[in-house]
């Protein structure tokens, strides 16, 4: 059923709605709802994959994309923080590292999460110039992506990269710098509306001599303002960690959170406030324990549904990722997206500033339609290509489309076009789609050589569909 | 690697795709208006992001409550570029000091909104949402002035050039807005197609974009017009760059821009696409980086340096045409700073500001008193004037537009253009 005909959420009871799903045969757990699954928690998957996801049924499935897997790459020993240490010496370096744990890690489900975060507190190597820093702020994001999120504030607050990049350092006592304060409001917990300035002059006041020396967090005792402070209506001398405290203690942090752990996993129609409170207040209950509210959505009848299929626009990580899975990620060089991922404007360690991507409709405009088409062309044509910017990467592109068809053993055209599409977009295409391709592809009746080429234009032709750029 | 000759071949070979004014299906129907090409006048909005301390931008040098409060970001009389016995601007705009002079340069002093927001976003999403107090609606003010131009067919009525994402200002129009940067080739890569078949690969891309989708008004009619868009464009972008290429006034090559591409670059390519007649009334370009909360002064000298030069020469490039006669450029920050600079010989977020206007076709000179500094609020300046007067102003008698159905509500014109009001 298409989302056009169904009631809108303000009609909907939410204690139905995020009740478990359990499939049946009229709605069965199928490749739709499993390739919904992977790109949604993680970055996508490979048809084998998925098919078996599909034999193992949605409770296992689940279970194993929270547990996470076994390293997709034999050769690879290092773990995420020791590669990191070895190779992260400068913003594309980690940038290429991250790419890698992302597509080829033990745990793309947290790793998905890191991205969450990433966005949530979002922090700019542009201010903070320190790899080493940002490198080590993602290992804190990673730690603590599906833990409770009071200890993870808290981290946050004291996190080195944070406290350069909302000068913390110049926040002291009688000359307040009230750019932390306002924004852990504002961004990282309660949004806007629930706090007054005053709440931000008190609560800067009970930040200051939270400093660092780039490495580390240092308290400034003599910077420090230990007077009385009076934060959303609570008075005491109050330091950095009663602030936050305080913050978590008010219901709207639980709803602000929830809505936007809605809009990256569920939908970016934000939903009325009614269809949220049951998870905000679960959450809240659950001390933020960010796993379980995960579970909760991924879990739910409201996920497996037209409210949520489709209702995003894949991010450009989302849309490379899933591209590379889909046509085989073990060929793909991890750097080799770092700059694609930028054309699509998505830079990562670089979000445009501290309230992270836009993300929806803002990810498509002119040039980023554009690079996303070129990037399908070059993922799927099998040449190498050189990064000349940067020699020392040496980066390729080796996939070629058409060694899946091969792999196969698929020579009809219409069996051909019904597998691509089964590996990119879940089948789900409009019958005149469908025909459209299956014309292209037996158009004069190609063989050989010929007939790859002609597999790896379809191919491309998939993945420029207004469909393809969806989540 | 192709060569330009070659690329050009191929393109024009297959210009089935990308060439303009293909038929859009019904379901897709573009409502947005375009001007005639060459003809109308042209708006240009510079957005200075991160809030530019408006106090040392045009600087009341001659008050003692100024110097008191600004002991180490402080400007004196003789450093200033002189306006007045008491206002002159910030040493690095002698060039707007210049504009000035001819009289093409309006500063706009003491604009803001009742009740500012100091947070970036917020306040932000109010200058380029135009809408102060109420829910916000998701579009901006240029894109709901895009959808009201009059007069004019075909081509790209807005156009943001610079690397960031469209801003909110361009967002919600139904269509004709693009955005334009640096870093990103401006052609297909449709490299590997099997000779001769090249037209009937972008046809297969053109149909699947317009094939009727299951739900609609959904993302994925959005995704499909965002898509056809895209193509339509190109080609026509692509000859005007060749053009400037071939002239030397930038280095784009393959498709690329070739070297740095800040302001001055950026406005260096919008006078090109007016002087060409490209038909787009609205031009978009930021300066980021007036977030000074520290070490201020060596900062917002660089930028307001960048932006004197990038604007001066922007004029400069118009005017043998007399294309200068049909631009006014506004500039604007999401707000001012406080008056008091901060322990970190920096300035935190304030309220109220000043903008300027500049073209031949203004009114030159201050307009509105500069807030004074001995009656502020909570350390903040009073505004006097709401800067939708200014919006209602150019969008009225500038663009042509009924401001009162983009703003939502009537504005009082101001006295910012010659001839009118």
């Amino acid at each position: 059923m298409p989302k056009a005909a169904l009631p809108p959420l303000e009609k909907v009871d939410p204690n139905e709605a995020w009740k478990p799903w359990e499939p049946d045969n009229n709605q069965p757990w199928d490749l739709k709802w499993a390739g919904h699954l992977y790109r949604r928690a993680a970055f996508g998957a490979a048809l084998p994959e998925l098919h078996d996801a599909v034999k193992r049924g949605l409770p296992a499935t689940l279970e194993r994309l929270f547990q996470g897997q076994a390293p997709t790459n034999d050769n690879f020993a290092d773990t995420r923080r020791t590669s990191g240490l070895n190779g992260g010496r400068n913003a594309f370096d980690l940038r290429g590292w991250w790419v890698y744990w992302m597509l080829k890690g033990a745990h793309p489900l947290r790793e998905k999460l890191t991205l969450f975060w990433h966005n949530h507190f979002a922090t700019s190597i542009v201010k903070v110039q320190k790899p080493r820093a940002m490198f080590e702020q993602n290992e804190l994001m990673y730690r603590h992506a599906a833990g409770k999120f009071a200890p993870f504030l808290l981290a946050m607050s004291k996190d080195p990269a944070m406290l350069v990049w909302l000068d913390s350092n110049s926040n002291v006592k009688g000359k307040p710098n009230e750019n932390f304060a306002r924004e852990v409001m504002e961004l990282f917990s309660l949004g806007v509306g629930n706090y007054t300035e005053k709440d931000v002059r008190e609560a800067a006041r009970a930040f200051t001599g939270w400093h660092t020396d780039g490495e580390r967090f240092t308290f400034k005792q003599n910077l420090h303002d230990g007077d009385s402070k009076t934060v959303l209506g609570q008075s005491g001398n109050w330091n950095g960690d009663d602030v936050l405290r305080i913050l978590l203690e008010q219901s709207a942090a639980s709803r602000f959170l929830v809505r936007k752990f809605y809009r990256f996993y569920v939908s970016e129609e934000a939903p009325p406030d009614h269809f949220i409170q049951p998870l905000a207040e679960a959450f809240k209950k659950s001390d933020y324990d960010t796993a379980a509210l995960l579970k909760t959505i991924l879990q739910s009848r409201h996920f497996y549904s037209a409210y949520a299929y489709r209702q995003r626009i894949k991010s450009p990580v989302e849309y490379c990722l899933c591209a590379g899975h889909q046509v085989g990620q073990n060929l793909l060089t991890p750097r080799a997206l770092v700059g694609r991922l930028e054309a699509m404007g998505q830079q990562l360690f670089a979000p445009p500033n501290v309230k992270g991507w836009e993300y929806g409709k803002s990810w498509l405009n002119t040039s980023t339609v554009l690079a996303r088409h070129n990037f399908a062309q070059a993922i799927t044509s099998g040449k190498t290509e050189i990064n000349a910017e940067d020699p020392e990467a040496r980066i390729a592109i080796a996939i070629d489309a058409a060694a899946l068809v091969r792999k196969a053993q698929l020579t009809e055209p219409k069996p051909t076009v019904a597998f691509l599409l089964d590996t990119l977009v879940d089948g789900e295409v409009s019958p005149s789609a469908r025909e459209k391709l299956i014309e292209y592809l037996a158009d004069g009746k190609p063989e050989g050589d010929a007939r790859d080429t002609r597999v790896r234009e379809v191919v491309h032709a998939i993945m420029t569909m207004p469909e393809y750029q969806l989540n | 690697m192709l060569t330009r000759r070659q690329f050009l071949t191929r393109s024009l070979q297959g210009a089935s795709l990308l060439s303009v004014g293909t038929v859009v299906p019904e379901f897709l129907v573009n409502t947005a208006l375009a001007a005639e090409a060459g003809k109308d006048n042209i708006l240009v909005v510079l957005e200075m992001a991160g809030g530019n301390d408006g106090l040392n931008t045009v600087i009341p040098h001659a008050d003692d409550v100024y110097h008191k409060m600004r002991p180490t970001l402080r400007y004196t009389k003789d450093q200033v570029v002189k306006v007045d016995d008491s206002i002159g601007l910030h040493p690095s705009l002698r060039g707007l000091g210049g504009l000035l002079e001819k009289g093409q340069l309006a500063i706009v002093q003491g604009v803001g909104y009742p009740n500012p927001d100091r947070s970036h976003f917020e306040s932000m999403d109010i200058w380029q949402s135009g809408e102060v107090g109420r829910k916000l609606s998701g579009t901006g003010w240029l894109a709901r002035g895009v959808d009201n131009l009059k007069d004019g067919k075909g081509g790209i009525p807005a156009m943001q050039v610079g690397p960031e994402k469209l801003p909110l200002a361009l967002q919600g129009a139904s269509g004709g807005v693009l955005s334009f940067n640096n870093k990103h080739q401006y052609r297909l890569n449709l490299a590997g197609t099997e000779e001769g078949r090249v037209p009937a690969r972008k046809k297969l891309l053109d149909d699947l974009a317009r094939l009727e989708p299951g739900d609609k008004g959904g993302l994925q009619q959005f995704v499909q017009r965002r898509q056809l868009q895209t193509y339509s464009h190109l080609e026509k972008l692509e000859e005007i760059l060749r053009e400037g290429a071939n002239n030397n006034e930038f280095e784009f090559i393959d498709g690329q821009f070739q070297r740095g591409f800040g302001l001055n670059s950026r406005l260096q390519l919008v006078a090109r696409l007016i002087t060409k007649g490209f038909g787009t009334r609205i031009f978009y370009v930021a300066l980021d980086g007036f977030d000074t909360h520290s070490g201020q002064m060596e900062e917002h000298k660089k930028l307001l340096g960048l932006l004197d030069t990038a604007v001066t020469n922007f004029f400069n490039l118009l005017a043998p045409g007399g294309h200068d006669k049909r631009t006014v450029l506004m500039t604007f920050s999401e707000f001012g700073r406080r008056v008091g600079e901060n322990g970190s010989k920096g300035t935190d977020h304030g309220s109220g500001s000043s903008l300027f206007v500049a073209g031949p076709a203004v009114k030159a000179g201050l307009v509105g008193k500069h807030p004074s500094l001995n009656d502020l609020d909570a350390g903040d300046l009073k505004f006097h004037t709401d800067f939708r007067r200014v919006y209602a102003t150019l969008l009225d008698q500038w663009l042509g537009c009924d401001s009162k159905a983009v703003l939502g509500g009537e504005f009082e014109a101001m006295e910012l253009l010659n001839g009118k009001a």
